[in-house]
């Protein structure tokens, strides 16, 4: 909310006026900011999504709301890459620019491709502002559940949601609460601080500004700035020795590993990923593979009901018996693997969990499971 | 008594206008030689740096001698983020302060318009683009600078003896 002001800084003036001008209860929420070129200019606001008229009122239909054209399109450009489109290349390239105060605006354009990779973009004409908001406080529902009283500190942790629902928003505040040792249980009030590692590849985590974090990450907290994610959290553990490692959005093969390596050295990784359910989760081949393996020893997910985030935490082992079952029907093809797989993972570290159950979760039972429909009809097919 | 004081003022009036006339000649190859200078700079900044405009401008105008850093100076102020409520394009900020401040410079309006040419695409597409077109417009600098060479040469002294011989022919002409 507070940072909504300067980030209207960013416009070119005719923009700024318009915007300037939309209700308040909308500035309070806004989410995003979308400028097509000769299209309609459109905010999300409080999971909603309006078109702006040229007096800042909003409304459903497109038909008569404010256009912004070329001229607009290559100012907000100029001023969102601080007037040097050449030192913005490698940005472009990604498709997003992170500007001060941690706010990403997405990019389209025309991709230009050299050798079959994408090298630049141009005839940029779609922005997508996404506004970042620091939300103290909100890891404080979050944090008690993740926590390993065994080892004094937090289980690995997965937050899971699609887009726009306040992964980073969570991670960062996160990370804050950790690294100023505000554990939110009356059990962990004595555990002390943890050193904290950020590795801030979009560098919307902190924000920083020259290598200085501009959020609020608490006093024992570094952050590796626009760094990849897999080098960076090898570089991390090479030379920060840090306790808990933050990544955001990790979904890559090469990320997996990295995390595989953190977690072999004894480094507890908070991360985030992008999937609805638990079912997308697995779906994707790298995370997958990471969560077979039993790693994360919990999974947030969050759902968004207006303005309110809802978070829920799900328990490695519960994951597994969501999902072994259309795992299972999935490996059915290639068998023999699938009751050695399901049977490895639930070892994890959740011996001791709070409302968890302790009988032996197997993945056998489910092979009676009512999927027969399900798996009926793809031998049909 | 009066009419030789008279003489003796115009005298020196017209001596004066020489000598300024004269220093223009001089100044001029010299500002251009000096704007070719910030525009290396510039390049290095863009090609090698990677310095965001309004730093690299700011950076250019501490290296630069009195009128041209002025001009970076007030274009880097005028983009830097302190005043970023204006929401000016470099173009327009670039044209603005140019415009403004080109008269206390002794180069004509053939530079000048060399200067917003580039102005006009400054900070607008991605590097090679950039270092084009610094180069095109340091070549036509440098060809300015010939010319304005061969003027120094040509009409330096002229105007400054031009100076005092035109007083001295209005005095024998008023005496």
């Amino acid at each position: 909310m507070q940072q909504s002001q300067p980030i209207l800084e960013l416009f070119p003036v005719s923009l700024r006026l318009v915007l300037e001008r939309i209700p308040a209860f909308a500035r309070e929420t806004l989410e995003e900011i979308r400028i097509r070129e000769n299209r309609p200019l459109e905010i999300g606001y409080g999971s909603r999504y309006a078109f702006v008229r040229e007096d800042g009122s909003l409304t459903e239909l497109g038909h008569d709301a404010f256009v912004p054209g070329k001229e607009h399109c290559r100012a907000l450009l100029e001023r969102i890459t601080n007037h040097s489109i050449y030192a913005a290349e490698e940005e472009l390239r990604r498709g997003y620019i992170t500007v001060s105060g941690g706010h990403r605006v997405g990019l389209a354009g025309r991709a230009v491709l050299d050798k079959g990779a994408v090298f630049h973009l141009r005839d940029i004409a779609g922005f997508n502002v996404r506004i970042a908001r620091a939300r103290i406080g909100f890891a404080a529902q979050v944090l008690p559940g993740l926590l390993d009283f065994k080892a004094r500190t937090i289980r690995h942790a997965l937050i899971v949601s699609p887009p726009q629902q306040g992964k980073t928003t969570l991670i960062r505040d996160l990370a804050r609460s950790i690294s100023s040792g505000q554990w939110h249980h009356p059990a962990a009030r004595d555990w002390g601080s943890r050193k904290v590692g950020v590795v801030d590849e979009r560098s919307e985590i902190a924000a920083s500004d020259k290598g200085v974090p501009t959020f609020d990450l608490g006093p024992r907290c570094d952050v590796l700035d626009a760094c990849p994610k897999a080098e960076g959290i090898m570089m991390m553990l090479r030379s920060m020795s840090p306790e808990i490692i933050v990544v955001d959005e990790i979904g890559r093969q090469e990320d997996a590993e990295a995390i595989h390596e953190a977690v072999h050295a004894g480094v507890r990784v908070l991360a985030t990923a992008h999937a609805a359910e638990l079912s997308d989760l697995f779906g994707r081949p790298a995370l997958a593979k990471l969560a077979e393996t039993g790693i994360f020893g919990s999974y947030v997910f969050l759902t968004r009901d207006g303005s309110k985030v809802n978070h829920r935490i799900v328990s490695a082992e519960e994951a597994e018996r969501q999902t072994s079952r259309s795992r299972l029907r999935t490996i059915a093809a290639t068998p023999r693997d699938a009751p050695g797989a399901g049977g490895a993972q639930p070892e994890i570290e959740g011996s001791g969990l709070p409302g968890q159950s302790i009988v032996k979760n197997r993945a056998l039972p489910v092979i009676r499971s009512p999927d027969m429909r399900l798996s009926g009809g793809s031998e049909d097919a | 008594m009066l009419k030789l004081v008279g003489a003796l003022l115009v005298l020196i009036a017209g001596t004066l206008i020489g000598l300024v006339q004269s220093a223009r000649y001089a100044a001029r190859p010299r500002q251009i030689r000096e704007l070719l200078h910030a525009l290396q700079r510039l390049e290095t900044e863009i090609g090698y740096g990677q310095t965001h405009l309004p730093e690299a401008l700011k950076r250019i105008s501490d290296t630069a001698p009195p009128p041209l850093s002025l001009l970076f100076s007030d274009i880097s102020r005028s983009l830097s983020k302190e005043s970023a409520g204006s929401g000016e394009t470099v173009r327009e900020c670039w044209e603005r302060i140019i415009l403004a401040r080109w008269p206390e410079t002794a180069m004509k309006n053939t530079e000048r318009e060399a200067i917003l040419r580039l102005g006009a695409t400054l900070g607008g597409s991605g590097r090679e683009d950039q270092l084009k077109h610094i180069r095109l417009a340091a070549i036509q600098l440098q060809a300015e600078e010939a010319a304005a060479r061969e003027d120094q040469r040509r009409y330096e002294k002229l105007s400054r003896s031009l100076g005092m011989l035109g007083a001295a022919l209005v005095v024998i002409v008023m005496i």
